[in-house]
């Protein structure tokens, strides 16, 4: 099976940052993490992937279709997850879906009611009202409910508890389950794809460093590694020394 | 009607929504009834500001939706809010005469001319606020007050036709001076009309140019 997600020479200036000639692809039934430390342009390269902001050349392919002109249709085969945005925060959770549901051919209320249940979400209440954990929640539960094949989610685990994040992260795995679904998530916090990222991609100031599957992405940075360390490099460690070392420990 | 539905449920602020009934307000019995089209212009700008306040822009993005309907979705909105105010106005005007209120003494009366001039001034409005908001995409206060200037102008000059004795006729309701008035009126749909379009096309434009 074709790759679910295709992003190939994304290019897109601004004053003072600028994206290069990002590439990377998600296979069917994989988990990639999108890393980088922050403005490093994942969250960019998010939107660009979504057309929320215009790349000034490359192109991204959904499930084979060309996304930038066929949106509408590409749309309808992803899930979308932006942690730490409040979405019409005055309004009821029922009220929110309503209007959602409308726009998915294949909107499953029932599977819907089920991630309600699962995540303890009640329905009459504001969006303000819920903790941040809630709000990931009840996002990810819509972006479940009408088939997609591809979710892209932009730092949905951040600003959680540890409890939470587990939680969020099982989804994950229970997504790409059946082989045929792919989850791509920016996170700054590494530890979150140790456990459960099939595949990496590195953004450092605006390109990708490396993409690649975890065991291979691992083995690249082994040139980091110290005599002092024992066993493979975390992801934490490579982030770190990548980006210019360890915290220096005799500072104050 | 999805994007209408949505712009009504989610994204219209409710006084832009209590704004669209103000057309009503043409049976009081003295009122400076163009103030009355200075809800309607207001109300783009509560509803994008609000729009703004809410993130209904991500959101409206991550929905299946492209740019253009997301444009759509919100000139649906406020072209409904707009022609709401007029046709609950002609209601209005019947009840005034039922009840036999008479003719507005601090300004221009409901007559088919105000019609008019009110789709006129709409028009304008559009034409200026819609294509400056959409330039960037979050600057609601700059787009109004740089629309508001013709609004007011237009306001101005409505108002003060009927004090020049030769348009007098304009704020009748004698059936001869009506029928006078009915090319105004269709002046009124036709600058509505294409304002309204010429203003999409270009909001569109800009709007596909601008990274959220």
């Amino acid at each position: 099976m074709s790759n679910l997600l295709q992003v190939e020479h994304l290019n897109k200036h601004y004053p003072g940052f600028t994206l290069k000639d990002i590439s990377f692809s998600v296979k069917p039934g994989h988990i990639m993490g999108l890393i980088g430390k922050n403005g490093a342009g994942k969250s960019t390269t998010l939107k660009c992937i979504l057309n929320m902001v215009r790349p000034e050349s490359g192109t991204v392919t959904i499930l084979g279709k060309d996304f930038y002109r066929y949106e509408k249709e590409c749309k309808q085969d992803i899930g979308v997850v932006f942690g730490g945005i409040d979405f019409y925060p005055l309004k009821k959770l029922s009220a929110i879906t309503s209007v959602t549901r409308q726009f998915y051919k294949d909107w499953d209320q029932e599977r819907y009611k089920d991630y309600l249940r699962q995540f303890s979400l009640d329905e009459s209440k504001q969006f303000r009202s819920l903790s941040n954990g809630m709000k990931v929640k009840y996002l990810l539960a819509l972006a479940l409910s009408h088939h997609a094949s591809l979710y892209l989610l932009d730092e949905p685990t951040s600003g959680l508890d540890p409890v939470s994040r587990d939680e969020i992260l099982h989804i994950f795995t229970r997504i790409v389950k059946n082989g045929k679904r792919s989850v791509l998530f920016s996170t700054h916090i590494t530890s979150d794809l140790d456990r459960c990222a099939d595949d990496i991609t590195y953004i450092q100031n605006g390109t990708v460093l490396k993409s690649a599957d975890k065991d291979t992405f691992l083995h690249s940075f082994e040139h980091l590694r110290t005599a002092e360390d024992r066993g493979p490099l975390s992801l934490e460690k490579i982030m770190l020394r990548t980006e210019g070392g360890d915290p220096d420990e005799t500072a104050l | 009607m999805k994007l209408l539905y949505k712009e009504l449920a989610l994204a219209a602020h409710p006084t832009s929504i209590v704004f669209a009934v103000l057309g009503c307000l043409v049976i009081v019995p003295a009122y400076p009834y163009t103030v009355i089209f200075m809800f309607g212009c207001l109300a783009p700008y509560i509803t994008f500001q609000y729009a703004r306040e809410t993130n209904d822009q991500w959101y409206t993005a991550i929905l299946p939706v492209t740019k253009r309907e997301s444009v759509r979705g919100k000139y649906m909105l406020i072209i409904s809010i707009q022609l709401f105010q007029l046709l609950i106005a002609v209601p209005s005007v019947f009840l005034r005469k039922i009840l036999e209120v008479e003719n507005n003494p601090v300004g221009m009366d409901a007559t088919l001319a105000w019609f008019g001039f009110g789709l006129m001034i709409y028009g304008v409005f559009d034409l200026v606020f819609f294509p400056a908001y959409y330039k960037n995409g979050y600057k609601a206060g700059k787009a109004f007050v740089i629309a508001a200037i013709p609004m007011l102008l237009l306001m101005v000059a409505a108002e003060g036709s009927v004090r020049i004795p030769q348009l007098t006729w304009l704020d009748s309701y004698a059936p001869a001076d009506l029928m006078q008035q009915v090319p105004i009126l269709l002046i009124g749909i036709l600058c509505y009309g294409g304002f309204v379009t010429l203003a999409y096309i270009i909001s569109v434009k800009r709007f596909e140019h601008v990274d959220l």
